[in-house]
């Protein structure tokens, strides 16, 4: 039975594929026919005669009427079972709300049927002459079952093709494993017809053409090997596809789409291709993708810069065996980690604020001009970075003391025996000692960075004009600022995206290069 | 080493103190603000207030939701409920895979490995509309336990770089003789791992209910009903576009921050090793 391994792999696929092509068939078929029913109902109920079987509800709604009380209001009759019925109106049923509704929607679109999905509920409605007829029917049966008989037939008859290549082995082997496979392609073609079908064909070749060249072998057997780290690993990968993954796959695709007033429709490439074209603005318009382009990295690199430069010096002050009160130095120094990014980016901006901000009262004190610090690029841009770098440095340093602890003081009294001066010592020792730590921090924090929403949105909120929005920011105003162009934001994030991952790519493999 | 001259000494110190002064100089202002009277954020540089009223606090502690319930403290129990699930699922959850990625050598390994830094890149707008409708659809809009799923799990790549570099610091011998003596792999992980990564785990879960107690766009997508707003919301509606109430912000802001700065306080021994042990290796 052990054997069937290659086989029980194609033909679970194949039964997934084989239910689902069951399944449209099924909804399909089903809806034809009560869609069917209920406007044959109408019909009947626009000539008066009586409702068949299974029919909830058919009448012959009259023309409305206003309201004498209400001239906003409009009242209408029926004609149920041959007698005249007041829709609405107090104690009258819930279904003659359904009526109403039916007959207001088929006067403003024409002749219509829906079928509601939860219940199988039909609604139809068409115009006569006396006025609108509408039916509403409940199926009477509940749907088809699953032809399981089939189903395990096929499969059972497919187990004994592919057992009996199996046993004979060679080229029998992967023709009994293809053959035995696609039993269950002739009901997916009967069902839905030749895409299915194929499916199962192709699936059931491609098993038999992997056993053939034993990679189904080996990946069991690596499968086996692994089975404990896949066991640690994969409830994680679990969770990280579902909330992660699945969301990130569907985001890329909304980007090929166009939201507007909740209606989506596909655009293919034209959201990229206004972005990348920089939507008719020129180069020097905050509204241009390359614009932002550049801003977003001038903030990254800036912003890294200071980081990584604030941070290194302070770690190595802070590593002088002289330094009194060096905890409490330390402690105080990695505060601004541990306050929440958005409270920090308000308390910021408040100080920025121009009138009465504390970064102009202090300016003053000094005798310097006060500065609109929203009013100019420059000065907005400022402003952004030194509250990031205020948010930022403490990471770095924190990375730079724990490498700085791994260099061994042997080395630099070596370097002092040989009379290095305390630049050579910084150059040949210490650098060289931070650069594994520091390399990963550094492109973790350069994509942080790259994404830090709060810091843009909060401080500067993208003034003067738009003009300090950030890749990140622009997207998230494509979303909810710009009449929710989903699709805009969607393509905007693809593109944050390939940045990113072709930057980090990029710095890897000039990195490897370089070590060779 | 030899000790510098004494100007360079209190150079040095005098340079620190100038850092440290710009560093808590933000911090100085929420606390003069929330203790000041007024709802304007500031009036004069300096960080002494004027005037000490303790009226934002009271107003902060004592504003009823339209239930009549407290609503600063029914929001700070929903931030602290959020927090400390996403941190205990979310640690289960990267540990388990970090000791994987460390210890095993399997197919897939350098891919998912990879996937977890890539995962860092996705922007969290792009996940926005999405989530939307996947918590939609599972019925956990405005739902504490959807806040949960999501913090998890996106906490979850970067916790498990950091504790995969520090399984990776941690000598593998140990473990080698355990399984020798006859420990099962779950065994090994949790008798024998686990309790020599502590520190690396402190600094993991600090990080984990840093990112779930601060974070804000999400929450304030996802959450309509303000009984179930987490802290962050709350604050922003206290200087929303209309009427910024500054005092009121910042005496939330403060109340807000004082846990996690205890968090950190008590784990910054263990920061600085937890943080980088795998980095040093590579």
């Amino acid at each position: 039975m052990k054997q069937l391994g290659p086989y029980a792999l194609a033909a679970a696929a194949a039964l997934v594929i084989a239910l689902g092509s069951f399944a449209a068939y099924r909804n399909r078929t089903f809806s034809e026919a009560e869609v069917a029913r209920a406007e044959a109902a109408a019909e009947a109920a626009a000539r008066g005669q009586k409702a068949g079987p299974a029919v909830i509800a058919a009448a012959v709604v009259l023309a409305p009427k206003k309201s004498a009380r209400y001239p906003f209001l409009s009242h209408r009759d029926a004609i149920i079972g041959g007698r005249t019925v007041s829709l609405g109106g107090p104690g009258s049923p819930a279904i003659h709300k359904r009526l109403y509704d039916a007959a207001n929607h088929c006067d403003d679109h024409g002749a219509f049927s829906e079928l509601s999905g939860d219940s199988g509920r039909v609604i139809a409605a068409i115009p006569t002459d006396r006025g609108t007829a509408v039916a509403i029917t409940q199926p009477p049966s509940p749907p088809e079952p699953l032809p399981w008989a089939i189903l395990g037939g096929l499969l059972a008859i497919g187990a004994v093709v592919a057992y009996c290549g199996i046993t004979v082995g060679g080229a029998a082997r992967t023709i009994g494993l293809a053959v035995g496979a696609s039993g269950l392609a002739a009901p997916a073609y009967i069902w839905s017809g030749a895409i299915p079908a194929a499916a199962i064909l192709v699936i059931a070749v491609a098993v038999a053409a992997l056993d053939a060249r034993g990679s189904l072998r080996r990946a069991a057997r690596a499968l086996h090997e692994g089975r404990i780290a896949y066991a640690f690993l994969s409830p994680t990968l679990a969770a990280m596809v579902v909330i992660v993954c699945v969301p990130f796959v569907v985001g890329l695709g909304l980007g090929f789409f166009d939201h507007h007033r909740g209606e989506w429709t596909f655009v293919g490439l034209d959201n990229f291709a206004h972005i990348l074209s920089g939507g008719g603005h020129s180069l020097a318009d905050p509204l241009n993708f390359w614009f932002t382009v550049a801003v977003t990295l001038a903030w990254t690199a800036v912003n890294v810069i200071l980081h990584v430069t604030l941070g290194v010096a302070l770690a190595l002050v802070l590593r002088k065996p002289w330094l009194k009160l060096r905890g409490t130095f330390r402690v105080l120094l990695i505060l601004p980690w541990a306050i929440p990014s958005y409270i920090t980016a308000l308390i910021w901006h408040g100080m920025f604020q121009s009138e009465y901000g504390a970064i102009n009262q202090i300016l003053a004190t000094f005798g310097l001009d006060r500065v609109a610090w929203f009013s100019s690029w420059t000065a907005a841009f400022t402003a952004n970075v030194a509250t990031n770098t205020w948010l930022g440095f403490p990471f770095m340093m924190v990375v730079a003391l724990g490498a700085l602890q791994s260099i061994p003081r042997d080395l630099y009294e070596a370097a002092a025996t040989d009379g290095a001066s305390a630049w050579q010592k910084f150059c040949h020792i210490t650098l060289p000692s931070l650069r594994p730590a520091l390399g990963p921090a550094v492109v973790l924090g350069a994509i942080w960075t790259f994404n830090m929403f709060n810091v843009i949105y909060l401080v500067s909120d993208g003034q003067p004009g738009g003009s300090t929005n950030i890749l990140v920011t622009e997207a998230y105003r494509w979303a909810f600022e710009r009449g929710e162009r989903y699709g805009m934001a969607a393509a905007y994030a693809t593109l944050i995206f390939i940045i990113l991952a072709g930057g980090t790519l990029g710095i890897g493999w000039l990195r490897k290069r370089r070590a060779r | 080493m030899k000790r510098p001259g004494k100007l360079s000494v209190i150079a040095v110190h005098a340079g620190l103190a100038a850092a440290v002064a710009i560093t808590l100089y933000p911090v100085a202002m929420v606390i003069k603000k929330s203790i000041e009277p007024g709802k304007n954020f500031a009036l004069s540089a300096s960080p002494i207030p004027h005037a000490v009223t303790l009226d934002h606090f009271r107003e902060l502690l004592s504003t009823r939701a339209s239930s009549g319930e407290l609503l600063f403290l029914r929001n700070a129990l929903n931030s602290a409920v959020v927090a400390v699930a996403a941190t205990v699922i979310g640690l289960a959850l990267a540990t388990s895979a970090a000791y994987a990625l460390s210890r095993f050598r399997f197919r897939g390994r350098d891919v998912s490995l990879g996937s977890f830094v890539v995962v860092q890149m996705f922007p969290a707008t792009l996940l926005l509309m999405p989530l939307y409708v996947l918590l939609n659809r599972l019925g956990l809009l405005g739902s504490l336990f959807g806040l949960v799923l999501v913090y998890a799990t996106t906490a979850i790549p970067f916790c498990v770089w950091t504790l995969k570099g520090y399984f990776d610091s941690l000598p593998v011998a140990i473990e080698d003789a355990a399984r020798i003596d006859g420990a099962s792999a779950w065994g090994v992980f949790y008798r024998i791992a686990l309790p020599l990564a502590r520190p690396g785990l402190a600094v993991t879960a600090l990080f984990s209910f840093m990112t779930a107690w601060n974070e804000f766009i999400l929450a304030s997508v996802f959450m309509t009903d303000e009984r179930a707003y987490t802290l962050p919301v709350l604050l922003n509606s206290a200087v929303g576009e209309h009427a910024a109430d500054w005092g009121l912000f910042a005496a939330g802001a403060l109340l807000t921050s004082v846990p996690v700065m205890a968090l950190f306080y008590a784990l910054q021994r263990h920061l600085v090793g937890g943080i980088t042990a795998g980095g040093v290796k590579g």
